[in-house]
């Protein structure tokens, strides 16, 4: 799954406007870590790329099609949010089968091939579990395998170790990126921690400052 | 809060205090349906002691609330959801507007749906279920919107990133998120549908029957009182059924942290539009009926007139030949009066013994039963227990009181209690520590919440009491009227005085219900305060 991403000139904002002029571009199979301080804008640049909330200009690109006129769940964009929020009507099985459920698969096939995606993440025979069950981290690799099952053409993680333990944070990082590469899913990922920006990234960028400056690249 | 081991420093009396709510329901609950099995028991051996008819009755009684809940979710889901999830404009008075259907008197919203349809509708089936959706709206709305406040809608995201459309995210994500709430509330709308009384009667048409309405008519009809108590014992073993049905449905819901509501505002223009269309008709829905019952209190022979207001003082237009139609608000009032008196120390003390130790706290559970229990099966279990010799305490006026007390006293616990057990019991030790003897900490600690919860559930009990319809019917003198009962007996004479006056009437029950609610929740809102500094 090798798609590219763009973004051109891209102002985001609830209303009004939080950062404009935003470009972007992830190569296909690349992971691309924004690092920022609260409040400048990161999680709602991926909420944009992903359509969850309406950019207030610019263009987002999945492939050279310009899908910022799209809806959600048409542009394949899957994203991780800072909790797993994962269906608490649903065991763990049925949740990572939801996407596929959306392809069109029906429960059996859908649910085969979220057992695979369950042991992508190390948790081999947890479909049956009722995700109350689950530890914060088990719970994290879950969502990861939810959206991932489905083979988006971009993944999206919206500081998706934030709530964790340092150890398991950093063992999780590791984890997830040996996934995406595996994979060749290219992915953004956003933190406010640099060491684990670089450490998963093939490359880091900053968020602007102030709104109409571009992202700038983190030397290594 | 309420965390603490504040108990060793509770007054001795907390101990004991579940003994007046346990005499009391005991004395009129428990008797009189006791009195009423054992007017069962009387007619056993009686040829069909249930009534021929009375499965049908019952079945078609169970399609109309089935018909009643199913439309009061319809119309109060998207009232829920915008009412507790967004911030617009107009948002309190939204919310207001909500709760007012469900507070007014069943028969003052029957007589305000006959103005709004005039004569075009004819009576029946569709009116009740119409009328029943109406009285509803807030409990939907309420319940739903609790939860759905409380719903992350980070949920739906993830589904529409995962290819959901919008419709699918809402049907296979927050639906399911919902279903406690909405099993709780149809449960709810259900059993006061299917025990309806006011609604059934008035609109009606007499084609269009409840159980509860053949109680009535057994009992003041036919005067089959066994077959009536058997009827009344049916009813009781179907609601609660129903209710236990919907508590367990309710909850089946996975443990979840209480997160603060951040209400949104809409990010799509089609949202905007949403939000503004179901406010809008919030209001036309919940005001149209009330405004068709103003203007037909005020219109008399084609023209605008104050004939009928004028009317409601004066013994001619009344049904009694002893009294006005007004005559009957001194009635209620001081029926109300009493109510609210018996309802707030009975119910009262039973929330205080909440903060007890031991077993007696669950007497507040056992003070939530009267909830199950319908008016008519009070009403005449009232009467079939303090009705008759050797015991009837008929002359005293104080059987509709009583009855109404123990329609109210649950309603006071479920004000009362959360208020107690939400106020920080360490303020018991520091009064403790500060020399105060048991009774006084307790007073320093939850005196001041107690005083403003306590009125509430006053002016609640006392609104319950002003509107309450069954229970009356059954133990209210012929002599001596309240005004719901006046109202019928006014509907039930031809002509256009009686029904001028009888909306004349309903408009002033209208006036002190919404007063007392309003104070009710001005009370709810001046005890926020109290929670400064605990925390």
């Amino acid at each position: 799954m090798t798609s590219r991403l763009e973004a051109i000139d891209l102002a985001i904002g609830h209303g009004t406007v939080l950062a404009d002029g935003l470009s972007l571009s992830v190569a296909p199979a690349e992971i691309v870590a924004i690092v920022g301080p609260s409040g400048s804008g990161k999680s709602t640049l991926l909420a944009s790329l992903a359509g969850v909330v309406p950019a207030l200009g610019g263009h987002v690109l999945v492939d050279g099609i310009d899908v910022t006129a799209w809806p959600v769940h048409r542009r394949r964009i899957g994203m991780i949010f800072q909790e797993p929020l994962l269906f608490p009507h649903l065991d763990v099985g049925d949740n990572v089968a939801y996407g596929l459920r959306r392809l069109g698969q029906n429960r059996r096939e859908a649910r085969a091939q979220a057992l695979e995606a369950l042991a992508w993440v190390g948790l081999d025979g947890y479909a049956d579990r009722p995700v109350e069950r689950l530890s914060g981290g088990q719970a994290q690799r879950v969502a990861l395998a939810r959206a991932l099952a489905p083979r988006p053409a971009v993944l999206l993680l919206d500081e998706p170790f934030s709530a964790l333990d340092a150890e398991l944070r950093q063992r999780l990082a590791a984890d997830v990126a040996d996934l995406l590469r595996r994979e060749a899913t290219a992915a953004v990922h956003v933190t406010h921690d640099l060491d684990e920006a670089a450490a998963m990234a093939d490359r880091v960028l900053r968020m602007p400052p102030e709104p109409g400056q571009p992202l700038a690249r983190v030397p290594r | 809060m309420g965390g603490g081991d504040g108990s060793l420093s509770l007054p001795r009396w907390v101990g004991w205090a579940w003994l007046v709510p346990g005499a009391f329901l005991l004395a009129f609950l428990a008797y009189p349906l006791v009195a009423l099995g054992a007017r069962i028991l009387d007619g056993l051996g009686q040829s069909a002691l249930v009534p021929v008819g009375t499965g049908q009755v019952a079945a078609l009684a169970a399609a109309q609330a089935l018909a009643s809940t199913a439309l009061a979710l319809a119309v109060g889901l998207p009232m829920a959801n915008v009412v507790s999830r967004y911030r617009f404009r107009g948002r309190a008075l939204a919310q207001a507007l909500v709760t007012i259907p469900f507070v007014l008197p069943t028969v003052v919203v029957a007589l305000a749906f006959r103005s709004l349809v005039g004569p075009g509708i004819p009576q029946g089936l569709f009116l009740v279920v119409v009328a029943h959706a109406y009285v509803n709206l807030a409990v939907v709305a309420r319940i739903v919107g609790a939860q759905w406040a409380q719903h992350d809608d980070r949920h739906e995201a993830v589904a529409r990133t995962l290819g959901a459309i919008r419709w699918t995210a809402f049907r296979t994500v927050t639906l399911p998120a919902l279903v406690p709430s909405i099993a709780a509330s149809a449960a709810v709308v259900f059993v006061f549908s299917f025990s309806s009384l006011g609604i059934v009667l008035l609109l009606g048409g007499g084609s269009t029957r409840t159980l509860e309405s053949q109680v009535l008519r057994q009992t003041s009809v036919l005067l089959d009182f066994p077959g009536a108590a058997a009827t009344a014992a049916i009813q009781l073993v179907v609601v609660s059924a129903i209710l236990l049905g919907g508590a367990a449905l309710s909850r089946r819901s996975p443990r979840r942290v209480m997160r603060p509501i951040r209400l949104r505002r809409p990010t799509s223009r089609s949202g905007t539009i949403g939000v503004r269309v179901t406010s809008a008709g919030i209001a036309v829905l919940v005001l149209a009926p009330v405004l068709a019952l103003a203007v037909d209190s005020l219109r008399s022979r084609g023209s605008w007139s104050l004939a009928w207001w004028q009317a409601i003082g004066s013994v001619d237009a009344g049904t009694t030949r002893i009294g006005s139609p007004l005559s009957a608000l001194g009635t209620s009032i001081s029926y109300a009066l009493i109510t609210a008196a018996i309802a707030a120390v009975v119910g009262g003390l039973a929330a205080v013994a909440v903060l007890g130790r031991g077993p007696t706290r669950w007497i507040a559970l056992v003070a939530v039963v009267p909830l199950g229990v319908s008016a008519a099966t009070v009403g005449l279990g009232t009467l079939l227990a303090y009705g008759r010799p050797p015991l009837d305490l008929r002359a005293t006026g104080l059987l509709v009181p009583l009855a109404h007390a123990l329609v109210a006293v649950p309603l006071v616990v479920a004000v009362v209690a959360p208020a107690l057990r939400g106020t920080d019991d360490r303020r018991l030790a520091v009064a403790a520590c500060l020399g105060a003897r048991p009774t006084r900490a307790f007073l320093t600690a939850y005196g001041p919440v107690l005083r403003i919860v306590m009125l509430a559930s006053a002016a609640l009990a006392g609104a319950v009491s002003l509107g309450e319809f069954g229970a009356a019917s059954f133990l209210a003198r012929a002599t001596n009227p309240t005004v719901p009962l006046q109202i019928v007996r006014l509907l039930g004479r031809p002509g256009e005085e009686s029904y001028g006056v009888a909306a004349a009437l309903a408009m002033v029950l209208v006036a002190i219900t919404l007063v007392l609610v309003l104070l009710v929740d001005r009370l709810g809102t001046s005890r926020q305060p109290a929670a400064v500094g605990t925390p």
